[in-house]
This record gives structure tokens, sequence and C-alpha cells, in this order.
């Protein structure tokens, strides 16, 4: 159940098609949003001249073992509310491909050298300016630093000023998700000056180039951002006080957008969409993602059938994540293999081993026997897709026994010291290239999943060479030969994407909503989003 | 003693009592046969099959309309009662068990007995009964054995003071006196002489306990620690409709209505029998 995040690039024909799968199910007659220009699910209305205060809701807060520090940050929505405040020097466009943010420009010389020249402008909210100090200290801090998110970043070899606006940065060898990589809040540009002369606590304070800072923040219940009077396009962001209320009950939040006390939601029920049919000014619309569910079969356990490669692998065999999809999901999913679908290059879910096996191994399921399955209760999905996988193994007769934790129990249980659990479902943030999160498919590489996952050399081998190889037929090959080799370890085995659900009111906001997203940030346009001229 | 059977008796007695009473006996003898005879009639089908498409209202194939995985409600609201219901009369069973015999125990030696069973109940009674109940799941992990240890430590505090206080009031009888003068042994005084007469209590308090019961399951269920998937329970099922309230509000009018209804019953019940009981005072709920 890592709440890491997600994305980056997808095709102008895939964002096309995602647009019509995840068309909205609730409309009103007088939204005035601008229905999906390319890439898009709905762009901000021009004509709204308002400027105001905004009201959002979400489900939880960014809670993390590293306070406010956003380079230890690791679940998604920690990444979406720090981007409120930190930039990095790159950012993810609409299809998944990478434009400048803090960096005006980059050149690529060779495989393995990346040449940044810094945006002209840029303050921090103190009033300070960006300075190659501080992207060479932020990045040389995040790599010296114990933080999951530090492996996405690649083999960096040395990151160096090479000139008064350029930092240069030296890889040991080629990686190609190392731009998508540095299009994410930990990898974000911080005040480096404040932090070494100890005038910042950034586990305690928030100090960024972004278009808000922080007003207060309460734990748990919410976060005041006011808009950032530094921030180098200040004119043109509309929400001068942004509050997020921190809103577990799903039933609470809907009853919000329907009353109109909070502007923008997030829903994690897939059918929230059709609760809110009919609902004047409110719209909800289903956002594709390229995060992915899964389901970890613990093989570390030498006494448990799933240490055997072939009971796995049976087990894969006997599930149908088509169904899972359309039953547990509404049909708002897809199935998937590790290179999440809605990412370019992605691998075909339909031609993995296992979904090519008309019958599974019956003599390795009867050794499976009965098995237990970890959930937590905080996301309804990951309860329907369990209850859907126990249909489906019980037909290939194996017993599974749900066990339904509360997300710190649940935590403990799977990815804890003495993990104590046969399955589990949780869901992984899928991020913006194809082989970004194949990495958690190494143990040594993620450091969480070494309790529960066995270190296979063969797919260590195929991470590397997918992650090293440029765009192209070859690496294609690699991704779908990396998808097969994880499918039949099936040691922990993507299942389908996960959609996210939102909801806004159409009289208080015209938001600018992707279709698609990568590291879980709706809030990702928010300078754009355009507010009614009567607030 | 006699005498305490004969109340018995006559509390048992159907025709003595009003409509409300008869009313309430009514329902839940409906609710306990229809979750006995479901699953053998098959009535709706399996509770975990999947029969139609996801959130259908009440239909042919579904009468009571579908839930978000496409499942009949009805058999899995039958499953909810029969698990409700069995799982809050195996712990107000338990509960009666300790109770009764800690209570006659403290009734009767009084003194430090008593001071040590009964403050070791309070100390229980002052925890909101969820927190408890959440406490217990936590520890033995979720599922019907927390469930049921919750609703057993969270109803035992209570039922122990009452059944306490009324042996205690019975142990200064004479006829327990005079029991005790002619040699006869503790434990035979508290079975033969003290128990009977404490049995109004008892069952007055196991009405309520039951109540308590349904309710802190339906609370554990709702936060789940209770019943584990895809099994139903009624805290499960109003839980699970309650996303739905404005899309598919059949998935939480109807284990709603049940819950709402077997609380009721099993009220008018207790309250019935405690005035038939303790006449003296007044009834609560009517």
């Amino acid at each position: 159940m890592r709440r890491s995040a997600i994305i980056v690039g997808c095709s102008v024909a895939l964002s096309a098609t995602l647009t019509s799968c995840s068309a909205p199910a609730a409309t009103d007659a007088t939204d005035t949003g601008k229905a999906s220009k390319s890439g898009y699910l709905t762009a901000s209305d021009a004509s709204f001249k308002g400027t105001g205060p905004l009201t959002v809701q979400l489900d939880y807060d960014s809670v993390e073992a590293g306070g406010l520090d956003p380079q230890t940050a690791a679940t998604a929505r920690s990444w979406s509310i720090e981007s409120l405040v930190y930039e990095p020097l790159v950012t993810v466009d609409p299809k998944f491909g990478i434009e400048p943010l803090l960096a005006s420009s980059w050149k690529q010389p060779d495989a393995t050298t990346y040449v940044f020249t810094l945006r002209k402008g840029v303050t921090f909210s103190n009033g300070r300016a960006l300075t190659t100090a501080d992207v060479v200290g932020s990045l040389q801090r995040l790599l010296k630093s114990k933080a999951a998110y530090a492996a996405q970043l690649g083999p960096v070899k040395s990151v160096t000023a090479t000139g008064p606006t350029e930092v240069t940065v030296q890889l040991a060898k080629a990686y190609t998700p190392f731009l998508a990589a540095l299009a994410n809040t930990p990898a974000a540009i911080l005040p480096m000056k404040e932090i070494d002369d100890g005038s910042l606590d950034l586990t305690k304070e928030m100090l960024g180039t972004g278009p808000f800072v922080v007003k207060n923040h309460k734990q748990d219940q919410y976060w005041n951002f006011t808009r950032n009077t530094a921030y180098r396009d200040t004119k043109k962001v509309r929400v001068d006080d942004l509050k997020i209320e921190i809103v577990p009950q799903e039933a609470a939040r809907l009853a919000a957008l329907r009353n109109g006390s909070a502007a923008v939601v997030n829903f994690n029920n897939i059918d929230s969409m059709d609760q809110l049919t009919g609902t004047r000014n409110a719209k909800v619309v289903s956002q594709a993602n390229s995060d992915f569910y899964y389901l970890i079969q613990n093989s570390k356990n030498p006494d448990s059938p799933l240490a055997d490669e072939k009971v796995r692998f049976a087990l894969n065999s006997a599930l149908n994540r088509t169904e899972i999809a359309s039953v547990a999901l509404g049909g708002q999913a897809q199935p998937t293999g590790v290179t999440p679908s809605v990412l370019p290059g992605a691998c075909d879910p339909a031609k993995l081993p296992a979904a090519t096996v008309k019958t599974p191994d019956a003599a390795a399921l009867k050794k499976a026997g009965t098995l237990r399955l970890a959930v937590y209760t905080s996301e309804p999905a990951v309860g329907q897709i369990a209850q859907v996988i126990q249909q489906q193994l019980a037909k290939a007769g194996v017993t599974v026994k749900i066990q339904k934790y509360d997300d710190t129990t649940y935590g403990a249980k799977v990815f804890g010291a003495k993990p104590d659990f046969d399955l589990a479902v949780g869901w992984f943030a899928g991020y913006v290239d194809a082989s970004m999160v194949s990495r958690w498919w190494n143990p040594v590489l993620a450091g969480f999943s070494g309790t529960f996952l066995n270190d296979d050399k063969t797919l260590d081998a195929l991470i590397d060479k997918a992650a090293g190889e440029p765009d192209g037929a070859t690496r294609t090959k690699t991704l779908a030969d990396l998808c097969a080799r994880v499918d039949t370890a099936a040691q922990m085995l993507p299942l389908v994407t996960r959609p996210s659900v939102i909801g806004y009111r159409t009289d208080q906001v015209s938001p600018t909503l992707r279709t698609a997203e990568g590291y879980g940030n709706f809030l990702r346009d928010i300078t754009s989003y355009t507010l009614p001229a009567g607030k | 003693m006699r005498a305490a059977a004969v109340r018995v008796r006559r509390a048992l007695a159907m025709r003595s009592y009003d409509g409300l009473f008869r009313a309430a006996v009514w329902v839940l003898g409906v609710l306990l046969l229809v979750t006995l005879a479901g699953p053998f009639v098959g009535v709706g089908g399996q509770p975990d099959a999947i029969v139609g498409p996801r959130l259908m209202p009440p239909g042919a194939g579904w009468p009571l309309g579908t839930d978000n995985l496409g499942r009949s409600l009805l058999p899995r609201l039958l499953q909810g009662i029969g698990t409700t219901l069995l799982l809050s009369c195996l712990a107000v069973a338990c509960t009666a068990l300790i109770s009764t015999a800690l209570g006659v125990i403290a009734g009767y030696r009084g003194g430090r007995t008593a001071e040590v069973i009964l403050r070791i109940g309070d100390v229980l009674y002052s925890f909101p009964a969820i927190v408890l109940a959440v406490l217990v799941a936590a520890v033995l992990g979720p599922g019907r054995t927390a469930a049921l240890a919750a609703i057993v430590l969270v109803t035992v505090p209570l039922m122990t003071r009452m059944v306490g206080t009324a042996a205690r009031a019975v142990a200064r009888r004479e006829f327990v006196t005079a029991a005790r003068i002619s040699g006869v042994r503790a434990p035979t005084i508290m079975l033969r002489h003290i128990l009977p007469n404490v049995a109004g209590t008892v069952a007055v308090q196991g009405t309520y306990a039951l109540s308590v019961g349904i309710l802190v399951e339906g609370g554990l269920s709702f936060l789940g620690y209770g019943v584990q998937l895809p099994d139903a329970s009624l805290g499960l099922l109003i839980q699970e409709g309650g996303l739905y309230m404005v899309g598919a509000p059949w998935l939480i009018v109807a284990p709603g209505v049940v819950l709402v209804a077997a609380i009721m019953a099993i009220n008018l019940v207790g309250d019935s029998l405690r005035d038939r009981f303790e006449p003296r005072e007044t009834r609560s709920l009517v």
C-alpha cells in the first residue's frame, strides 16, 4: 500500500482514448468548464475573472516520518500538497512529456550528461533569488539521503555548477527515466542557504519557489495556504487563499460537494460519480492514473506454499484482471502489467504468460491450501478487489480468508520487519516512465520490499536494462520481457490501474484537470484555475 | 425459591403482556425464522455470488437490489441478520454467565470481594463502549472472535453491577440467613437460594445487553474490526450502504430498517420483562 506517487508520459492517441473512457458521469447544465482539449478532462474558463479563496477537501493528510521535508516524502498525497510550495527543475506535460519548470531549458550532449539552464527571476518566498548552489545542494542532499525516492534518480555520478545559471548532472551510465524522476516533488529545489545556516528546519517549515506559502497546518485537520507574493507569476494565480480540509469520511465529502462547502473534492470510491448524478452545480470526473493495484504473494516465508514459484504462478493464472476491473472498479480501470498500461511503451497485459494459460496448474493450486489475504479499510476498492480475487481463486479450489485491517496495522503486517500475511492487496504510484515503478521489484533498490520479496537477479538485470535503454523498439521489447518475468515469478503482481475521482463545484471554480496523471497530483494545475467574478 | 419460579413462569406467559411486547416478540421471531430458514430454503441465492450488474435497484432476480459487486442484497441481508443476532446472542450468553457468577459472588460475599469485582467493573465501565471494543479488536485482530470478546467486555460491567446489587438484597433476606445458620455451604446457597431470585434481573439485563451487543457489532464491523469480507453483518452492510446513500439507497435502507426493528423489539421485550419483574419501576420506553 505504498502511497507513493506516479506518472510521466502518454501519447496523444492514448490520451484521447482515456478521455473517452473516463467521461464525467455527473454533469450539470450550467457547467462552464471547457471540455477536453487534448490531454485535459476540463480546462479553466478564461471568462471567469474572479479571485478569492478556494476550499478543497481530501480524504487523508500527508504523514511522513521526515515531517514536511519534501525529499523524504514517500506518498502521493505529500507530493501533491508539498508541490504547492516546492518546485523541481522540470515538470510533466499533459501527455507525459517533460517540460521546463525551474530550468528554462536543458541539453543532453551525450547519453549520460544533462546540462540545465536555470530560469531567470525565480525567488524563494522569502525573496532570495534561486542560485545554482540551491540546485546542486538539493540534488546532492537527496542523493545522500536515505529517501526511497533517491533510487529513482538513477546512477548519478556528479552534480556540479558549470556556470552562473548552469548545472550539469553526470550519470554513471545511461538512465532514460532521469528527467521523469526529476519532475516530482522529492526532487524539488530547496533553499540550501537557509538549510545550511540552520535558519530553516525543513521538517517543520516550508520555504519554496512555488505559488503558495503555508499560513498554518493542523495535522489531519487542515492546511491553510496563501498566495506567494514572490512567485514569478503571482498575478496570474486566481486562488489567493487555499484551504485544504482533511475529511476522511467519503459521505461527508460527498455532502460537502453537494452543499457547496467545498469547491474541489477527491473521492476514493469510483461509484461516487454516480452518487452525484443530477446534483446542481456539481461535476465529477474520473482521471486516469498510472497508479495500479497489486497483489503481493509473500514468497519469503519458507513454510508457505507461496515460496514455490509454481504455486504463485498457478494462482496468478487463476486471476482474471479484466473481471477485477469491471466488477470491483466499475469498468473505470484497466488491466496492467508492471509497466503501467496508460504509459507509452507499456506491455500488453493480455499477452503476459499467466494470461495466456488456459488451465491453471491444478496440482500447484492444490498445494496452495488456505491463504490469508490482507487488505486495509480506508479504500473501499481494495476490499472489493480482494473479494473478486477470493471468488476467482475459490473457483480454482483455493480458499482465501480476507483479513481487513486499519491502515496502521496493515502497514505493520505487510511492510513491518516480520511480515505476517500470505497475500496482500495495495497500490503503487506508477510514475511517468514505463520502467520507473519496476524498481520496487528489486528489493535492494526499494528497501521496503525485502522482507516479503526474494531478490531475482534475472529480473534485476531486466529492470536495469529497461532503465538504461533509450525509447524505441528495443526498449519496448525489454519492457515486455520485464513484464513477463514479473508475471512468471509472481511475487508481486500488478492487477489493474487505479483511477482518481475528482469532484468540483462549477459555481465556485473552473479547474484545469488532466486526462491522466502520473504523480497523483490532481492539484497540479491549480495556478490555472479560474474563479467566478463573485469570488 | 418456589415463589421465584412462579414469578418467572408468570413473566413468560405471553397473554399477560401488552400489544407492544407481543409485536416485539413477533418481530424477533420472524427475524429468527428467516435467518434460520433462509440458507436452507435458499432464499435469494448465495450471499457471495455475483448475480447481476452492480448497484441495480430491486428487480426480479434481486428482490432487494444488488450491491457494489453485483451481489443480491437479500441473501446478504439474511446472512447479516444471522451473523449479527448469533454473534450478539452468543456474546450475551457469555456475558450472562460471567456477570451472574461475579454478581452473585459479589452480592453474597460482600466486603473486599465485592469491592474488587465491582471496582474492576467500574474501570471497564469508564471506557466508552466502542473505544473498549476497538481496543479489544486491535489486540485480538479483526474477526468474529474479536467482536464476541468486545461485546462481552462491554456488556459485562453493567450486568455484573446490576446482578450484584440484586444479589446483595437477596443475601440479606431471612431465608438466606436461615440457610447459612443451618450450615448450608456457600456455593449451595448461591446456587439454590440467590441465583433463582436474581434470574429476573439477569433476563432483563440480558435483553439490554443484546441490543448493546448488536450496536457494538455494528460499530466494529463499520470500522473494519468485526466480521470479515465477504461475510455480511448488519453493521457491515450499513457501512457499505452508507457510501451509496443517494445513488443506491436500498443498500442502506434494508439493513438499517432491520437493525432499528431488532433493537426496538429487544428493548421492548426487555422493558416488558422489567415491568413484570420490577413492577414498581416505571416503563422507560413507552
